[in-house]
């Protein structure tokens, strides 16, 4: 081979792999960074959209949305709501998915509850926004059940009530979000070797010594890399707050990601929802370099 | 330390296949026993059975003199050597030796001061902080038997625990393993499928076969007298050359050769002469076929076969060769491969041999090492 012929199957070699890559870094481009680059933009613009020539406005809105109280509300419904819902998706998947492993359980009962607790994955946002609804309407079915039990007097209104609103759509949300985690669980836990519990039978640990010297540090990586996704996923939840509450009563259910859409498209203040929206992404950036990081260190 | 007592132990699944079929053992209390089967003849169960870990479907299994069948694994004071070790990963070589230490509640220091104590008896000292991922295999097998020397237990269990280490690695250990229970002097059950762990490790050797107990004995005494064809067979390798021969009068003949039997077989041998004119199975080991061209001195009878092939090992050769007589299956899986596809012969020349693949050749026997087995019951004579 000549040394030309060698330098240009060199070059083709080095080229390669980008232009593989191309196709999708050209549609992430255009539809991710593109619109993410213009919305940081926006949000240091004064009639972002709305004017031709927009003027330069520094951080008048990051300021602007500091000093809004329903900014900080938002903030802190958002926290309570993606860190209750990653909480109890956890442990209700990992409760799930305790069972599903257990050779106490017939086969034939487990393949049932399988199925019956993978239920809530097959529905979307909105599916599940409307059987909440349902479900806990002042006349629905949860408060028929609770006033036979005696647990409740009076029909609550549940997505209705500033008191309950909050903890109402988090309950939906749980409810919507465990599987991920009781399949991700399951299949760690079948990934467990069983020695290591046969020698712990043989070491005399009882079965809580078992799960927290064993299962759960087994389970760990898992659990952090699920957790992670799930908070960066939970906190921009839109369609079920949306459909349900739409962020009420009295902004008692308002997390950042409603916050926004109604600055954006009620208010029209496009250079404002920019700035909220820019004050999310940090939010998420933060969470996923956090869980980058993670997994390199794996 | 205790005496393990296995009285018709019996296991038999849910469909019906019995993995152990009426086993009867009793382990001395501090000797080094050994369970050594081909695949699936039931050894790690009838281990696992000692252990707690597989129900007992009937007999009886006492340890120091304790009937522990319906006892839970924790209660039988027995430690085990799993063969993947079974360390927690998450855990340091400090953490995996004091875990049932932990578990039992053991004060911090008493841990600290028996954990520094076995680390010392098994050079582990300078990797108490690591973890088993960062350790060498002989390394992880002696943190697996630290975990199971610091519950001063009466008896140990090891499951192949050598399986998993390389060949250079793994002779070490066996020295290691040896040294270390004659010097505890724990009764200790083992169980590989490696006949070389079977015959170099233990005081007794158990060979199982089908889950059915073939015969338990010394490594020597299981070489030189094994009770069926198929613990000849198994124990010894290259395996024992089977064949089939029919005795007539004090000779025994095969197409290709006859050989005068002297006296001294039939004398030690009293069943052989109801052999008469009938077909015997004749078993002869490896080592006691010679290459009769270096054999001028002794007078030995000889018998022609061809070379086949020859595997040239430094100290000795490894002739595979084929024989004109009907060999005989051991029954044991594992000695099929000591066969090439054209020989149904091995033998170990010295090697100063120098005979050829290809060859045909004149082999020296000595018929004072044949073994004698019944055709159909594969019984020693």
């Amino acid at each position: 081979m000549t040394r030309q012929k060698r330098s240009h199957h060199k070059l083709k070699r080095a080229v390669a792999p980008y232009l593989y890559l191309s196709p999708s870094l050209i549609i992430i481009g255009l539809l991710m960074l593109l619109p993410m680059a213009t919305v940081i933009a926006y949000s240091f613009q004064n009639s972002a959209v709305l004017r031709r020539d927009p003027s330069f406005a520094g951080l008048k809105h990051y300021q602007a949305i500091f000093a809004d109280p329903v900014f900080w509300a938002s903030l802190w419904h958002t926290l309570y709501f993606t860190c209750m819902s990653v909480v109890f998706h956890m442990t209700i998947g990992m409760v799930f998915a305790l069972m599903l492993n257990s050779d106490r359980i017939n086969p034939i009962l487990r393949n049932v509850l399988r199925v019956l607790y993978i239920l809530p994955w097959l529905f979307t946002a909105v599916i599940i926004a409307v059987i909440w609804r349902l479900l806990l309407e002042p006349n629905g079915v949860v408060n028929s059940i609770l006033m036979q039990l005696g647990i409740i007097g009076s029909k609550v209104e549940w997505f209705s009530s500033p008191q309950t609103a909050l903890h109402a759509v988090t309950f939906a949300n749980i409810w919507a979000g465990y599987p991920l985690f009781m399949v991700s669980l399951l299949a760690g836990l079948q990934g467990i070797p069983k020695d290591f519990y046969e020698a712990a039978d043989i070491d005399g640990a009882k079965a809580y010594q078992k799960l927290f010297f064993i299962t759960i540090p087994q389970l760990m990586p898992i659990i952090i890399s699920i957790s992670l996704l799930d908070f960066i996923w939970t906190m921009q939840v839109f369609p079920l707050i949306w459909i349900t509450t739409g962020g009420g009563p009295i902004y008692s259910t308002e997390v950042l990601s409603t916050y926004t859409y109604k600055l954006a498209f009620s208010s029209y203040n496009l250079s404002q929802a920019s700035a909220s929206a820019v004050v999310i992404l940090l939010i998420s950036l933060g969470l996923t370099l956090f869980y980058i990081r993670y997994q390199r260190a794996r | 330390m205790a005496e393990v007592v296995l009285e018709n132990i019996c296991k038999t699944y849910g469909n019906n296949f019995r993995a152990i079929d009426q086993l009867n053992l009793s382990v001395e209390d501090g000797e080094f026993l050994i369970l050594v089967g081909p695949s699936g003849c039931g050894k790690s169960t009838a281990l696992r059975m000692i252990a707690g870990l597989e129900d007992i479907t009937s007999g009886s299994l006492r340890i120091g003199g304790v009937d522990v069948v319906d006892m839970p694994p924790k209660d039988r004071d027995i430690a085990m050597v799993f063969q993947s070790y079974a360390l927690y990963p998450h855990m340091t070589v400090f953490e995996n030796i004091a875990f049932s230490m932990r578990l039992a509640g053991k004060p911090k220091a008493e841990r600290k001061k028996r954990v520094d104590e076995i680390a010392k008896t098994l050079q582990l000292t300078s990797l108490l902080d690591s973890k088993p991922a960062n350790l060498s295999g002989g390394q992880r097998q002696r943190v697996a038997m630290g975990r199971a020397m610091v519950r001063e237990p009466a008896a140990f269990l090891m499951d192949e625990p050598l399986s998993n280490l390389d060949a250079k690695l793994r002779v070490q250990m066996r020295a290691e393993i040896t040294s270390l229970q004659k010097q505890l002097g724990v009764t200790t059950i083992y169980v590989t499928h490696d006949q070389i762990e079977a015959m170099t490790m233990g005081d007794r050797v158990a060979v199982l076969k089908g889950g059915v107990l073939q015969q338990v004995d010394t490594p020597k005494r299981l070489y030189e007298s094994p009770v069926n064809a198929f613990v000849a067979g198994f124990i010894g390798s290259p395996s024992m050359n089977l064949f089939e021969a029919t005795l007539k009068g004090d000779d025994l003949t095969s197409a290709a050769f006859a050989i005068r039997l002297q006296d001294a077989a039939f004398v030690r041998r009293p069943g052989l002469r109801s052999y008469a004119g009938r077909k015997v199975v004749f078993g002869i080991r490896p080592e006691d076929l010679y290459d009769s061209s270096l054999e001028s001195g002794r007078k030995y009878q000889t018998i022609p076969a061809k070379v086949t092939s020859i595997e040239e090992l430094g100290s000795e050769q490894i002739v595979h060769l084929n024989i004109d007589a009907v060999r005989v299956d051991s029954g044991d899986p594992d000695a099929v491969d000591d066969f090439g596809l054209a020989s149904n012969a091995v033998a170990r020349f010295e090697p100063i041999s120098a005979v050829r693949a290809g060859s045909e050749i004149r082999l020296a026997v000595d018929d004072a090492k044949f073994h004698f087995f019944d055709p159909e019951t594969h019984l020693a004579i």
